[in-house]
């Protein structure tokens, strides 16, 4: 597959008054076209961040790359002019927020919000703009789009919004389309709906996305690979399967592990002990180490590089290296792994 | 919104027949008669006839329902100072100065304020910023009447470029104008700042930078208009400290405006004079009220009244 996005030894760093936040540090990825691409991982991993990165909408002078690269089409979005930037975002390049309660804007009619990147990007005349306004509304399931097109925001459900969010980001056709944890604020049955819908318009328009979440059950739904985050780097990469059949990241397992599902019998919920490191300081060696039941020696004194498990799956820790004991993921977490799994074929099966 | 109109207009009647009331017993506790300065001169039986000329001679409470009867009517009375003339005329003759001068002071003074707002959220942290921090300070702390006097001192008795005092002509209006618009200025930018740096930093205006938008057009079209809802709250309340800030400037730039005519009746305790010009302002602060609330609406879809077909 052709790769539309490579990102190389990507950081960023925030200034604050205590000192330098180390938001990213250092993650390489690619993505190819048509694939959908999860990053998980808990609050504060990076996640956003690196989204940001990728929409050059790091927030300056606090917000900075001070090193890495952002290949796309040739050219490096990192380094981009904000100017430049600007031709891209929305184009090429688009976004579907978070919060559809706070993501549109509550003076302007639904109707100019989708319009404005269109006459923006592709030069069209208000009317052709509004006809293709229409359409977007149809195509992210909006009954009577004609009327609906001219309320305000405030006369819409949150589920409603995240749709009008979805229209605007779809509306000049990207290639890339980055998801910030679309379906976190909604209810889990317009969560459902959307994630339907998003995999309805990749199949028509065949955008590559970029799908935020921390919802490992959205994840099995909707991805083709899916990256690990912890502390602002990759500490896990492969498809759907390598992750939840194969996981090899003491993380991984951890955040498998940590996954209700209906069918645990087990009281208590299973939780990775500890915090994440302070990125202000982030710690010698593996970050993980000490949260980590299997840490080693190695982990507290050196970082681990990304070990190739097979072609499409690679990890980042020192249980892969050749002199490290054989080390097999808690029974607990084999047990939740096979819920996960056995459940997110049940939803595939659904669609059919 | 119509309904909502007629609505809020019946309730204004109702405030203002209580602010008639209220003045009206207040204004009558004040100690001595309009005939004060003349007292000494006439004998009994003169101030007898003077005041029972005037109505003065009867019970407080018939004279209150004379007068308001007479208010329904939209006759205000005669003044006791001002040659007899009716006070209705006294009032239109003297509005044109005061509204002249409110209206320069608030328009400009706002505008100028909100864009000043708009420059510090924009460049916040920057020398932009802490300067119209500083102005907006000042603004709010220091009197306008303070300003008045400097301004009268460097601008037009050192550098000669605007007369001192009267009201002949436009050039007449920049010192009084300057002097009253500072407080509206410095109250508008302090708020303008804060709202822009908190619409700035909201979510749908992240949304439209991730649509390309570019930053002009971002800060008018996407950020501008949400910061101005929680401005317009402020311009009420800004609206009545200018007409008292005009009472005072009317005085030190000898405009002949209402409030140099207020102040005075009031010396005099002309009270046809007094309540009528209270009754005036009192309407005037109201409708101010509803235009701001309707205003909202205008500005913000969500809060569109109700009462129509919403």
């Amino acid at each position: 597959m052709d790769k539309i996005l490579e990102v190389k030894d990507l950081k960023v760093t925030f200034d604050t008054y205590g000192g330098s936040v180390q938001a990213v540090r250092g993650i390489n990825f690619d993505l190819h076209k048509g694939e959908t691409l999860a990053i998980v991982g808990e609050s504060g991993s990076g996640k956003s961040v690196t989204t940001k990165a990728l929409m050059g909408l790091i927030p300056k002078p606090a917000g900075k790359i001070p090193s890495g690269e952002i290949m796309f089409e040739g050219k490096d979005i990192a380094k981009m002019k904000d100017k430049d930037m600007q031709k891209i975002r929305g184009r090429d390049i688009s976004m579907i927020f978070q919060d559809p309660m706070t993501s549109l804007n509550p003076t302007m009619k639904v109707k100019t919000q989708i319009m404005e990147g269109l006459i923006k990007h592709q030069k069209m005349s208000s009317s052709k703009a509004k006809e293709r306004a229409i359409e977007l509304l149809e195509l992210v399931g909006i009954p009577d789009p004609k009327t609906r097109i001219e309320q305000y925001p405030h006369q819409f459900s949150g589920g409603m919004r995240q749709r009008v969010v979805i229209a605007i980001a779809l509306a000049c056709n990207p290639k890339i389309l980055l998801a910030d944890e679309p379906t976190t604020a909604l209810d889990v049955t317009i969560q459902a709906q959307i994630l339907e819908l998003m995999k309805d318009i990749q199949k028509k328009t065949e955008a590559s996305i970029i799908f935020i979440t921390h919802d490992l059950g959205v994840v099995a739904n909707v991805a083709d690979r899916v990256a690990v985050m912890y502390a602002g780097k990759i500490v896990e990469i492969g498809t759907v399967d390598d992750i939840f059949y194969n996981p090899k990241h003491p993380y991984t397992w951890g955040l498998l592990g940590s996954m209700p599902t209906v069918d645990s019998k087990e009281d208590e919920l299973f939780a990775i002990p500890g915090t994440p490191p302070d990125l202000m300081n982030p710690p010698k060696g593996d970050a993980f180490a000490a949260r980590n039941p299997f840490a080693m020696k190695i982990d507290t004194e050196e970082e681990p590089p990304m070990f190739k498990v097979s072609d499409t799956h690679y990890a980042a820790t020192w249980l892969l290296h050749e002199d490290a004991p054989e080390v097999d993921p808690p029974e607990s977490v084999k047990r939740r792994m096979k819920d996960i799994t056995a459940n997110g074929s049940d939803q595939k099966g659904d669609e059919s | 919104m119509g309904k909502y109109v007629l609505q809020r207009i019946a309730y204004m009647l109702v405030t203002l027949f209580i602010i008639a009331t209220a003045t009206f017993f207040l204004m009558k506790l004040l100690p001595g008669s309009p005939f004060n300065s003349v007292a000494s001169k006439l004998s009994d039986e003169q101030m007898a006839i003077l005041l029972s000329r005037y109505g003065l001679d009867e019970p407080i409470p018939v004279q209150y329902f004379k007068y308001i009867a007479g208010m329904i009517q939209g006759d205000l009375g005669i003044s006791f100072q001002f040659n007899n003339r009716e006070v209705t005329d006294l009032i239109t003759s003297r509005i044109g100065p005061s509204a002249q001068l409110g209206a320069q002071a608030m328009v400009i003074g706002s505008i100028i304020g909100i864009f000043v707002g708009m420059a510090a959220a924009i460049r916040h942290n920057s020398w932009v910023d802490y300067t119209a921090n500083f102005v907006s300070i000042i603004g709010i702390s220091i009197p306008s009447f303070v300003f008045a006097g400097l301004l009268q001192y460097y601008l037009a008795g050192e550098l000669s470029l605007f007369p001192t005092a009267f009201w002949d002509g436009p050039e007449y209006t920049v010192l009084p104008t300057l002097a009253l618009m500072i407080f509206p200025l410095a109250i508008c930018a302090r708020f303008m700042r804060t709202e822009m740096m908190e619409v700035l930093g909201s979510d749908y205006i992240e949304l439209a930078r991730a649509k390309g938008v570019n930053n002009s057009a971002i800060m008018f079209k996407h950020a501008m208009r949400n910061a101005l809802v929680p401005v317009i709250t402020v311009m009420g309340p800004m609206t009545v400290s200018l007409m008292t800030g005009t009472l005072v400037i009317e005085q030190i730039f000898v405009i002949p405006g209402l409030g140099e005519q207020f102040v005075s009746s009031i010396n005099s305790n002309d009270y046809p004079m007094i309540m009528g010009t209270t009754m005036f302002y009192s309407i005037l602060f109201i409708s101010v009220i509803l235009i701001v609330d309707l205003l909202y609406g205008v500005i913000d879809p969500r809060i569109r009244v109700s009462g129509g077909k919403d």
